[in-house]
């Protein structure tokens, strides 16, 4: 009996905790109520648009899936990095909020200097303080590229946009040199013209840090620098990093002093929560306020749930299936009409229904319709190249090229597993989708996988994969940034991935990525495009959107096609009461 | 019994040495590439090679051993290839996470289970035991990651009692990490609301994390206190009329619980080895998904020194289990 006597405290005790929490509980549950549904309620619009006067105050809990791998943004390339890094630090130019390819301002008022340039003259914003109190000016900038610029040895493994972007490290790299003409201007000197330098001046890696803060923690010595890993006041932006626990949170407290308008929220933490279904039952159960990378599947609970509302950001990713015909011996896919085959047999509209949840479009070209070359680069590809979904022409001209149920084209079909990216939400459904489609028309396919984190990739950049799934999310809107980077030849040789070696595509790419006029180069991109699609190096499948999920408290999040999203326009419609 | 222990000190360190050529074999064993793994989908070969380059990854094997070992020797533990943060900063950081959610699941699963145990032996072959028996049996068989959703629907979305994830609220409670135990870490802040708030968080883990070792206990408690029923102590000790409660303490008890010892002790260390799946569930940042993380991207320094600090602590908990047999038992003789 005794021992029922100590069960029965145990329980007791468990409801009295669970009752001691009540209070603060239901406080927030209230605060996360939705807002009344009369005319005057604030509601959510899908462009982050707001009804409302926006209210100062409160604290905002998002989830991604992870925080930040380094604190130092010019040794981080991933989304979920920048989320953490681009609300502390800030570049000189950024893109507008929600575009894609419209360039402002940040802490540079304006810049002089066209593509064709080599010349880029920046005019910084006057009485900008870093958080630490210093300044922020010319020479915090020369510092700051100088730093990049000759990055030891160990740290240019990690800084990969600075290197994608300056064409490498070290002094015969893209920058010839960076001069503080005076306090407040910035005169760069490149070595050759490049399209994609201020494109690439807008990412979260290039963003200015207190040389002050630099010095402090030693930041250019491997082995002894604190700033990838401490928390330091080393930025500009509308929020200051106050702590940061890996694998915890990361808490942003507005920064007051900011040099444009502060942000609403006093507080925004970031919590990584890596699994979809937690993220969205964090968010039910009111321990968050709003979180990224909805999963397709849980479109449909986010949206019927009442409080809770799903926005949408606009494709700026291609899935893609790549055809290397050099992969296997004997590979079906040396002959052209069997790749036509492949690219008339699937259904892509198909898979955006089934896999996206609806949301996103058909990948006719590689570049997505939010990127500002696209009408251009489209208009010079022929619609039959596009290969719209066709089974009976696929199944002719299989028929055609010899291939019969006697004597069926046989493809080794490659996915990874171990992923899901915002491009390939269900790698081994859509595997699955896609073989049934071939199969549909007459192929034999052999499904095969490995794993995505330390094979996928890179056998198949390597050229091991005869038919293999792959996609790309724009670093920044060019289509060197698309076609270049997969198909751009290296000494005379082309990209080992499609081993997609076409007459004339190489010149193509070469003129394509010389052409520096807006119009002639969506032009001349537009005729290399025409080469690859033609000759079917690859099948571009969808461009899919992706959602992220808020409760109706949460208004004027912008989102961007490029993920490139900052909290100062966000309020909560209770001020966080 | 101070002889018994240093000797299991000393023993600690061929233990150790040989566990971390095992682990940087088995490692170097496993297929694929840190370098791919860090780089995602931009590990162009170029790439590839500039960051195997960097991280040492061409280095012959041996060479790479003595690194590692060399810098063992000095207290250097290594840096993650991903974060470049200290491997000792980010065990402490998480292990305070792991021990507090280990052990409210253990005290869960203790002070549930050998009552429970207890009971159900007394009522041996009545409707309580075999009540006992089914639900431990569905205990021990539940998917833990299916409970801990459900827990999470009913008591967090459904009847919303408890906090869903998370080890505190961070709107309502700032608490400044000291110990990183976050209970501990709300005292010290003087946060008494954050304290019970940081205990409402644990609720929901620890009982999807100790429902299997709450089975475990509560079986092989009955199991053991059957086997003393039926002494003749016992008998001798109802005969005399003692209450109940002297009988079941210290006659049944006391000589029954030996073999639940050693499973608390195993169901501890194993515990602290990380909860993957409580913690992925319940957003708890532990060295669980630390270490899987870094299995999962290759990370090897994390992999070689997270393991061998885990090994260390999960040999030393049987040290204390062996130990503690002493005073349960004072006829057992340390040689």
């Amino acid at each position: 009996m005794r021992n029922w006597r100590w069960v029965s405290v145990f329980a007791v005790l468990i409801l009295v905790l669970a009752a001691c929490g009540q209070q603060p509980g239901a406080s927030e549950e209230e605060s996360e109520a939705p807002p009344p549904t009369g005319s005057e309620a604030p509601a959510p619009s899908e462009d982050g648009g707001t009804a409302g006067e926006p209210q100062q105050g409160g604290t905002l809990v998002f989830a991604g899936a992870r925080l930040a791998a380094s604190l130092d943004p010019a040794l981080t390339s991933d989304g979920e990095s920048f989320r953490v890094l681009q609300q502390v630090y800030e570049p000189l130019v950024d893109l507008a909020p929600g575009s894609a390819n419209e360039l402002v301002g940040v802490l540079a008022e304006s810049w002089e200097g066209e593509p064709s340039d080599t010349t880029y003259v920046f005019h910084l914003r006057e009485g900008v303080k870093f958080h630490d109190g210093t300044d922020f000016n010319a020479e915090a900038v020369k510092i700051n590229f100088d730093r990049w610029q000759n990055f030891a040895e160990e740290f240019q493994a990690d800084a990969y946009y600075y290197g994608a972007v300056m064409d490498g490290f070290g002094p015969d790299n893209l920058i010839e040199s960076v001069e503080a003409t005076d306090d407040l201007t910035v005169t760069f000197t490149l070595r050759d013209p490049s399209p994609t330098f201020l494109f690439g001046l807008a990412l979260t890696p290039f963003a200015i840090v207190s040389p002050a803060i630099l010095e402090q923690t030693n930041a250019d010595d491997p082995a002894s620098s604190t700033f990838g890993t401490e928390v330091v006041q080393g930025g500009t932006g509308p929020f200051i990093l106050e702590d940061y626990v890996p694998d915890d949170s990361a808490v942003l407290v507005r920064n007051e002093d900011y040099w444009g308008d502060p942000a609403y929220l006093d507080r925004v933490i970031i919590r990584p929560i890596e699994d979809p279904a937690a993220r969205l039952q964090a968010l039910q159960g009111g321990s968050i306020q709003g979180y990224d990378l909805v999963s397709p599947t849980d479109y449909e609970a986010v949206e019927s749930s009442d409080g809770l509302s799903l926005m949408e950001r606009l494709s700026f990713n291609s899935l893609y299936l790549g055809l290397n015909p050099l992969a296997e011996e004997g590979s079906v896919l040396t002959d052209i009409a069997v790749r036509q085959a492949i690219a008339l047999a699937i259904d892509k509209q198909a898979l955006i229904d089934a896999f996206y949840g609806g949301r996103g479009s058909v990948a006719d070209i590689f570049l997505p319709p939010s990127s500002g070359w696209y009408e251009g680069v489209r208009a010079g590809v022929d619609d039959e190249n596009t290969y719209p979904y066709d089974p009976d022409a696929a199944r002719a001209l299989l028929e055609e090229a010899g291939y019969g149920e006697d004597n069926p084209a046989t493809v080794h079909f490659w996915a990874p597993t171990g992923v899901t990216r915002p491009y390939m939400p269900d790698p081994q459904g859509l595997q699955q989708a896609v073989t049934t489609m071939l199969e549909d028309v007459g192929f034999v396919v052999e499904p095969d996988s490995s794993d995505w984190s330390t094979e996928y990739t890179s056998a198949a950049q390597n050229g091991n994969y005869e038919l293999h799934f792959l996609g790309w999310t724009g670093d920044y809107d060019d289509p060197s940034n698309w076609y270049g980077v997969h198909f751009g030849y290296s000494q005379g040789e082309p990209a080992a991935q499609f081993a997609c070696d076409a007459d004339g595509l190489e010149d193509a790419i070469n003129t394509a990525d010389q052409t520096l006029e807006e119009a002639d180069r969506a032009a001349a991109w537009g005729e290399a495009a025409n080469i690859i699609h033609g000759q079917v190096c690859f099948v571009t499948l969808t461009h899919g959107d992706t959602a992220l999920a808020f409760t109706d408290a949460v208004q004027g999040y912008v989102p961007n096609p490029t993920g490139s999203e900052t909290f100062t326009s966000v309020w909560l419609t209770d001020g966080g009461e | 019994m101070g002889k018994f222990i240093l000797r299991r000190l000393l023993l600690l360190i061929p233990i150790l040495l040989g566990l971390t050529l095992l682990i940087f074999v088995f490692i170097h064993l496993l297929p694929g590439d840190p370098a791919i793994a860090i780089l995602g989908d931009r590990a162009s070969p170029e790439n590839v090679e500039r960051v195997r380059e960097a991280l040492g990854l061409n280095e012959p094997l041996y060479q790479q051993y003595l690194d590692y070992m060399g810098g063992l020797v000095q207290g250097d533990l290594g840096r993650s290839f991903i974060t470049n943060r200290d491997v000792v900063d980010d065990f402490l950081q998480r292990f305070p996470a792991t021990i507090e959610l280990s052990l409210s699941a253990i005290i869960f699963a203790i002070v549930l289970g050998i009552p429970l145990g207890l009971v159900t032996a007394k009522q041996r072959g009545r409707w309580v035991d075999q009540v006992g028996t089914v639900a431990s049996l569905i205990g021990i068989s539940i998917p833990i990651f299916f409970l801990g959703l459900m827990l999470k629907w009913l008591f967090a979305i459904q009847w919303p009692i408890l906090p869903d994830s998370g080890r505190i609220d961070l709107i309502e409670y700032y608490i400044p990490r000291v110990t990183n135990f976050m209970t501990i870490d709300a005292i010290l802040a003087g946060e008494w609301g954050g304290f019970i708030d940081a205990l409402r968080h644990l609720i929901l883990p620890a009982v999807a994390l100790g429902t299997i070792p709450l089975a475990i206990i509560m079986r092989i408690t009955r199991a053991s206190v059957i086997d003393v029923l039926n002494e003749d102590y016992v008998r001798t000790a109802n005969a005399k009329g003692l209450p109940s409660g002297i009988v079941d303490g210290r006659h049944i008890l006391r000589n029954a619980l030996l073999p639940v010892v050693t499973v608390i002790g195993l169901q501890t260390g194993l515990l602290l080895g990380g909860a993957i799946l409580t913690e992925t569930i319940f957003g708890w940042g532990g060295v669980g998904t630390w270490i899987y993380d870094a299995v999962t991207t290759r990370d090897y320094a994390v992999i070689q020194s997270g393991v061998l600090m885990l090994a260390l602590i999960f040999v030393l908990v049987n040290l204390l289990v062996d130990v503690s047999y002493g005073f349960l038992n004072p006829r057992i003789r340390y040689s």
